[in-house]
């Protein structure tokens, strides 16, 4: 409602309904206010006072007590007991001066009283200033009107949910949000208690704020609806106290969700922000090894070139002079250790350019127990000579699986030289080859790194020797280049390191750990190649 | 049984020097030495080799450019040659002389009984 109309109702003519059953009275009230600013009506007895009220809508009543047909009283009571014409003031006029009837008369809803013989001025001064009081109660009600509708309009329009409750809980007010949030309409939840509302947290605060009006917050909340999903919610609770009373109390709920979503979503681009960041390092890491490498690999080849040819001299030489030295079993024993050095420091040298050079895999399909007994062919000399014994337990139920068996191979001399130099003398060297469903146990980082995990169906090979095992502190870098634990000489430590280069190529995973009893185990896991694979070379339909 | 003829490049003096006393102990061989690289093909007319061991890195003139030349030369293309190389690994050579791209090659450090078994395959009775 605008202002102005505030202002035009205000200003409106005041209607004022004049009631007696002497003519001669009725005359004096006339005139009385008759010039002044009011449009009048006139009834001469009750019934007719009845009659024109409901008809016009007078603002004001001056009412006869005593007359014949309906007394004021009575006209009063009606006029007070008809919604249509409760809003109407009365103002009783009679020659009774008793103090009983005025307290009757005002007890009935009337606004005042004035007795016989009238004084035409008191009686417009009364009138006018019942106007007056009607005005503003007016003016009043409209402002009240208007906060009320500003009030609805803030209400409706808020994001957060408000119940208002009365102060037995009852519901007496809901906005939109409200029923949102809480899943329900107005017209389900006005005027019930809220005492069976889920959760029964709801309820609890609701009574405790009304017991004893203060705040309480509740930060979340999950709410179940009847009719829709959870929500979370933050939920406020005020009470509504007058005079240290409690009137009743507000309600005010957030919708979390939303919130909660963006901070879902907020964590998940941290999640991926960090999972970029350490795939970035990850890169980072292997564009240096790969930097390494590369040096390493020119490195690898000068020092090749610069030491085979020494070698090279050394070695036809000596094979020169086997014929002259056949004689002598010294110089024999002697040009035999010659020999022998000169085929480790080739070793030495080998290995350097293996680990430098990442040569292209060729695979092909292999059972990997043939690999695994050409390897032991090659071994096993030094094996007897060692007084090692050798356990295997190969299955036979091993598919076939793409492999460079040249490379695996040199994985498996690498493992079983590692193997008899820790155990030196004596000692068993066992293998174990399977199809399996690998446990937990089998598993080592650098399997989980491939992505095997238990239960997975691989093909596990198990190299175990009976040594002193790895001292717990060298466990981590085994695999690191340039990392050994042989004497200085015996080796490069890039065995292992070229080792798990291969096994990974092979997308294979190898870890090295001691074994509960004693000794070092190997565990090399392969998946077997899909059933794909092998119809490449026999395909079923052409293309 | 007639005496084969080989020519061996490599600028190590040394190496050249008792691969020829190995092949010559055989009593089957002629052997003749070359350390510069760019003076093999002009060896190659003057000997007329029936075969040549060639090392891959020299300074003055690889072995690859030399096998290039010999091959542009309708006068030594017949000539049969084995590249010698230190930085094949015998992992990747084997033992014994392998192929790599139709080339022989030989890896360093070469073993006597590797040497011959090699050279007889090639240019053995």
């Amino acid at each position: 409602m605008s202002e102005e109309s505030i202002q035009s109702g205000s200003r409106a003519t005041p209607a004022i309904l004049l009631v007696d059953d002497i003519p001669a009275n009725l005359r004096v009230l006339y005139e009385s206010l008759h010039g002044r600013d009011y449009k009048l009506f006139i009834a001469n007895g009750g019934e007719q006072a009845l009659e024109v009220a409901r008809k016009s809508h007078p603002d004001l009543v001056l009412l006869d007590i005593m007359m014949p047909d309906m007394d004021g009283f009575e006209v009063c009571r009606r006029l007070k007991q008809d919604p249509a014409t409760a809003g109407i003031a009365v103002i009783f006029l009679s020659a009774l001066d008793d103090t009983a009837d005025k307290i009757r008369g005002l007890q009935l809803g009337a606004v005042d009283y004035v007795t016989k013989p009238f004084n035409p001025d008191e009686v417009a001064a009364r009138v006018e200033t019942h106007c007056k009081i009607l005005r503003l109660e007016r003016q009043l009600a409209n402002r009240n009107r208007q906060l009320e509708l500003v009030r609805d309009r803030i209400l409706s329009s808020m994001a957060e949910g408000i119940v208002g409750l009365d102060a037995d809980g009852r519901v007496s007010f809901v906005n939109p949000a409200a029923e949102r949030i809480l899943g329900v309409t107005a017209h389900d939840i006005l005027a019930r208690e809220l005492s069976d509302w889920e959760p029964p947290t709801l309820p609890q605060v609701i009574r405790r704020v009304l017991l004893k009006p203060s705040e309480i917050s509740v930060d979340e909340l999950t709410l179940p609806r009847p009719n829709a999903s959870a929500l979370p919610i933050e939920l406020r609770i005020a009470p509504i106290s007058e005079n240290e009373q409690v009137k009743g109390a507000v309600l005010v709920l957030r919708d979390l969700s939303e919130r909660r979503q963006v901070e879902a979503k907020l964590h998940r681009t941290s999640d991926e922000l960090r999972e970029s960041h350490s795939k970035l390092q990850q890169a980072q890491m292997q564009l240096f090894q790969a930097a390494k490498l590369e040096s390493v690999g020119r490195l690898a080849a000068g020092v090749a070139h610069e030491v085979k040819n020494p070698l090279a001299i050394i070695q036809l030489g000596l094979d020169y002079l086997e014929a002259s030295l056949q004689h002598d079993p010294v110089a024999t024993e002697v040009r035999r250790d010659m020999l022998h050095a000169v085929s480790r420091a080739d070793t030495v040298v080998r290995g350097l350019l293996d680990f430098s050079r990442e040569r292209a895999l060729d695979l092909r399909p292999h059972a990997i127990n043939q690999i695994l007994k050409e390897s032991l062919k090659l071994v096993r000399h030094e094996l007897t000579q060692r007084n090692i014994g050798l356990e295997t337990a190969l299955s036979e139920a091993l598919p076939d699986r793409h492999f460079d068996a040249d490379k695996m191979q040199q994985v498996f001399l690498n493992l079983f030289m590692n193997a008899m130099h820790a155990m030196d003398h004596d000692g068993v060297l066992s293998i174990n080859s399977a199809l399996t469903q690998v446990t937990d146990a089998d598993l080592g980082t650098h399997a989980r790194d491939t992505g095997f995990a238990a239960g997975d169906r691989l093909i596990r090979v198990v190299i175990e020797d009976s040594g002193p095992g790895i001292k717990p502190e060298d466990l981590s870098r085994l695999f690191d280049p340039y990392f050994t634990t042989k004497r200085q000489g015996e080796g490069t430590g890039l065995g292992l390191s070229v080792t798990r280069n291969i096994v990974t190529l092979h997308q294979g995973s190898i870890d090295l750990d001691n074994r509960g009893g004693g000794g070092a185990s190997a565990v090399l896991l392969f998946k077997p190649d899909d059933n794909n694979s092998g119809d490449k070379k026999n395909p079923v339909g052409g293309r | 049984m007639a005496t084969k003829k080989i020519l061996l490049v490599d600028d190590e003096v040394a190496l050249t020097r008792i691969m020829r006393l190995n092949l010559e102990q055989t009593g089957r061989f002629e052997v003749r030495e070359e350390n510069r690289g760019s003076n093999a093909l002009r060896a190659a007319r003057e000997f007329k080799p029936d075969l040549i061991l060639l090392d891959v890195m020299m300074p003055d003139m690889g072995g690859d450019e030399i096998a290039e030349q010999l091959a542009e030369d309708p006068n030594l293309r017949t000539i049969k040659y084995i590249f010698l190389t230190a930085i094949v690994t015998k992992s990747e050579a084997g033992s014994g002389a392998t192929e790599i791209s139709g080339q022989t090659f030989l890896a360093k450090p070469v073993k006597r009984d590797e040497l011959l078994a090699v050279v007889d395959d090639l240019i053995g009775d």
